[in-house]
């Protein structure tokens, strides 16, 4: 039986209200407010920050024509929608993926190297963003002064730098991008996973030894069925978190390390409509709309497909 | 029983919380704007606003008086500016004007005094779009010192004053300025800022790598300037530096944006980019696809480096510059005393960094205007005159500011008058040459007693001021520099300013983008210009302010 919203008016489940009612007045007050207030900025051609000449008036849908038309005809917005796509799946796939690696990987290594391991793993998470970006800035420099182009130099390999976020159109902004965020992502599906996966009954593995299953054989045949749940969730909220990030490549792109046009996603470039060149709230707020749309979409998407409905549903008892 | 009590438990529980969130959140919401203080009742009204006369001394002591009569004794003002590490008189005016304004008012026994906070960045246009988005939230400064191209943008919506009645009293002052550079403070014929410096951009020229190349710079400055030797030219001497090993670079500019210095192109190529008739913007197809041609051919043949746009100014440009590595910098007056005041170079003897001595500059650097495109063109020169604007709400962290909001703005005018006084505008000149706005400036500049003074800091400047500015001073101000100024002031003669328009830095970011692409080889030129008016017209609101004139040129070459 799944639990009704007129359930919580019983008198039963007021007490759940009210251990939500703190936690709702703040995500009312800083996330559903401004969403209200992005939406109705995305109908006003507001601009340059000057809500006392523009916020009054609402001139319908022109933002998101605008916005639209730049997809068709503007080819940096098109290659800021290529770059996002290509951004999240693959960042994705490397973060759900790797964090399920590491996590099985250090379950069957002593306990001392695994500690160890995943704490390093944690670092680049536990660094403040503008010094982590200022590292990869230095490692992938275009010039001599980059790590990377002097250690492939000394050993021979290349000639001359190479730069790395301009030269190699589009792949090579694109893998750095991929890369430093990958890094930091990784961490937060290892933590989960580690977790989940501590928790299953060690009999489970001790009795899978005892029939001779290999390590692979446990993972993907013990491990992995009994952490539905913790996928579902990493990916979920790996997916949702990658289409909103942009903290580590704003500084990246601003510094000029990457091209602008292939190392921009979607929510940095409303970032740049919104707050430098064209200082356009209106047209970033049309933009920052759709994104929350898309991203309403692409969570529901990724709920039905790992089978959410089918986990929150009690099982009935007479199957 | 038991339940009810656990449930009563949770209850409170529940009721704290919320009570905590709830004023949690008023103590947010209650960071207001300061509060009014109540007038007190008086038995004559006190005056809100005083007429300008015209005479300095005359207004700003009554409008002292006023601010006294008000109850006022402080008032506070800000200022923010931006620029190279020498043009902190951009800041310091402003200090320099308010102390001389208390001067004047501890003279006639008026009981106020003026505040400055100061701010100095680096970098122009990060600094107006912060202005830009502090202003209606009254977080901005209450002056800003920025390049006059943001000027139609701010008065647009209504960031800054409009003094043109203020300026109008003052019509000696205005008249003492520089009548083009006058132009730059005006849009839609009312007046939004005054001038406080300009300057002019040189082609630097190694002396030594020409010398070292076979390069004969004898004449050079008037070859350029009655079109002679052109960007051919600069090609084949770029080549010859490079091929003989002289210098690593044919030609290096500035990084990070087209505007301003790139924009030269366009004009030593006979183009346009503003057409007055209409107010609108130009792409010159044919002007701009010269201009990327150039740079495009001149980084395929390794002249120019391909990621030039992303170098450093810090570590990479100067230096390079300092140390002979390029055979021209496309560069500004102001660079003759930043290279003296920074530590871009590493002295070969020592390996310490350093500045250069003003005479190791006059020794390194030939300078000329930035040649013709080619030939039957003119060379040019490109001025972006800094303005200082005043907030529209101007002295709004003061008490009273509702009543007396035309005192503060007229007390603010004020300030911008005496820092437009000669002798800061004359100092700001010289050490960070920059090219004076006003004659009276030019007079003084000219004066080798005055400036002997200005040495030795014998001048009338309050003591805080002389301070900040003593390193500079000793660093920059002697003859070598003074003369640098007087033999660069005829480029003002073949000057241009790019075009006052709102819409004009959004023009000017996709130049950027063309430039960097056809560097780095990922367009050909004409690729670029197409790129160019797809961006614009990609966006119906730029596409309706910009015109495209002209074709591409087909059957020509360079060099």
């Amino acid at each position: 039986m799944k639990y009704k919203l007129k359930d919580f008016f019983k008198k039963k489940k007021y007490e759940s209200l009210i251990f939500i009612l703190p936690a709702l007045i703040l995500i009312i007050l800083f996330y559903i407010l401004p969403v209200a207030l992005s939406v109705y900025i995305s109908f006003t051609p507001l601009k340059n920050w000057n809500l006392d000449k523009y916020l009054g008036t609402v001139i319908g849908t022109r933002n998101y024509e605008r916005f639209f038309y730049m997809l068709q005809h503007d080819p940096i917005t098109r290659n800021v929608f290529l770059t996002t796509i290509v951004f999240i799946g693959i960042t994705l796939a490397i973060n759900v993926l790797g964090g399920l690696l590491l996590a099985l990987a250090t379950y069957f290594v002593s306990e001392k190297f695994s500690t160890a391991f995943r704490t390093l793993w944690l670092l680049p998470r536990m660094a403040p963003i503008a010094v982590y970006s200022l590292v990869w800035y230095y490692f992938f420099h275009g010039s001599n002064i980059g790590t990377l182009n002097s250690f492939l130099m000394y050993i021979g390999l290349i000639k001359e730098p190479i730069s790395w976020g301009h030269d190699i159109i589009p792949w090579g902004p694109w893998s750095i991008i991929i890369f430093v965020n990958g890094l930091v992502g990784v961490s937060f599906g290892m933590i989960v996973f580690t977790s989940a996966i501590s928790n299953i009954p060690k009999e489970l593995v001790i009795a899978a030894r005892v029939d001779g299953a290999s390590n692979w054989q446990i993972s993907t045949r013990i491990f992995i069925p009994l952490m539905k749940w913790h996928i579902l969730y990493v990916t979920t909220w790996q997916l949702l978190s990658l289409l909103t990030t942009y903290a580590h490549i704003f500084l990246l792109v601003q510094w000029g390390l990457v091209s602008k046009q292939y190392g921009t996603t979607w929510s940095l470039y409303i970032y740049q409509i919104a707050f430098t060149g064209r200082t356009d709230q209106g047209l970033a707020a049309a933009a920052g709309v759709i994104l929350v749309i898309v991203g309403g979409i692409l969570g529901y998407i990724t709920l039905r497909i790992l089978g959410f409905e089918k986990m929150i549903t009690k099982p009935r008892g007479d199957i | 029983m038991r339940r009810s009590k656990a449930l009563s438990k949770y209850v409170v529980i529940g009721i704290v919380a919320i009570l905590i969130v709830i004023a949690a959140v008023a103590a947010f919401l209650m960071q207001a704007p300061p509060t009014e203080e109540k007038p007190t009742a008086s038995p004559t009204p006190a005056p809100t606003k005083v007429e300008l006369t015209g005479n300095f001394e005359t207004d700003v002591v009554e409008v002292g008086k006023a601010l006294e009569a008000n109850g006022i004794s402080e008032v506070t003002y800000s200022v923010w500016a931006a620029g190279d590490p020498n043009s902190v008189i951009r800041v310091l005016g402003i200090v320099e004007a308010a102390n001389r304004i208390n001067k004047i008012w501890s003279d006639n026994n008026v009981n106020v005094e003026i505040n400055i906070e100061t701010r100095f960045e680096r970098e122009f246009m990060p600094l107006f779009e912060e202005f830009l988005s502090k202003q209606p939230t009254g977080q901005a400064s209450d002056f800003l010192a920025n390049s006059y191209i943001y000027i139609s943008t701010l008065a647009e919506e209504g960031y800054i004053l409009d003094i043109t009645d203020y300026v109008s009293k003052y019509s000696e002052l205005v008249n003492d300025f520089y009548p083009t550079i006058f132009e730059a403070v005006k849009w839609k014929g009312r007046i939004y800022a005054l001038p406080q410096d300009t300057e002019a951009r040189p082609l630097y020229f190694r002396k030594d790598v020409a010398a070292c190349a076979g390069l004969d710079l004898t004449g050079l400055a008037d070859k350029v300037r009655n079109g002679e030797f052109t960007w051919s030219d600069v090609y084949n001497w770029a080549k010859q530096a490079k091929e003989s090993g002289c210098a690593e670079w044919g030609v290096i500019h500035r990084k990070g944006s087209a505007h301003p210095d790139l924009i030269q192109f366009i004009y030593a190529f006979g183009g346009r980019l503003y057409n007055p008739d209409t107010g609108k913007l130009v792409i010159d197809k044919e002007a701009i696809y010269k201009w990327l041609y150039v740079e495009w051919k001149m980084a395929r043949d390794g002249l120019i480096p391909e990621n030039m746009m992303e170098w450093d100014w810090g570590t990479q440009i100067h230096p390079t510059t300092v140390h002979g590595k390029t055979l021209i910098f496309i560069g500004g007056t102001w660079h003759w005393t930043e290279w003296q005041t920074r530590s871009y170079y590493t002295d070969p003897t020592t390996g310490e960094p350093r500045g250069l001595t003003a005479e190791e500059v006059k020794e390194f650097f030939y300078y000329t205007l930035f040649p013709a495109g080619e030939s039957g063109k003119d060379p040019v020169t490109l001025s972006q005159p800094f303005v200082w604007v005043i907030n529209s709400r101007a002295g709004e962290r003061n008490p009273k500011y509702d009543t007396l909001k035309e005192l503060y703005h007229e007390l603010a005018f004020l300030i911008l008058v005496k820092a437009s006084d000669p002798d800061i505008n004359a100092i700001h000149s010289i050490i960070s040459s920059h090219l004076p706005v006003r004659k009276a400036s030019a007079q003084l500049m000219a004066d080798e007693d005055w400036v002997n003074r200005l040495k030795n800091l014998e001048l009338d400047l309050s003591d805080e001021v002389k301070d900040q500015i003593s390193e500079i001073v000793a660093a920059t101000v002697n003859p070598i520099n003074t003369e640098f100024l007087a033999n660069v002031s005829y480029m003002l003669d073949y000057t241009h300013i790019a075009p006052i328009h709102p819409l004009y830095p959004k023009l000017a970011d996709i130049l950027k983008d063309a430039v960097d692409m056809v560097l780095r080889n990922q367009k050909d030129p004409a690729a670029a210009v197409q790129y160019i008016i797809d961006t614009v017209n990609a966006d119906p609101d730029l596409a309706a302010e910009v015109e495209v004139i002209g074709e591409i040129p087909s059957g020509w070459s360079y060099p």
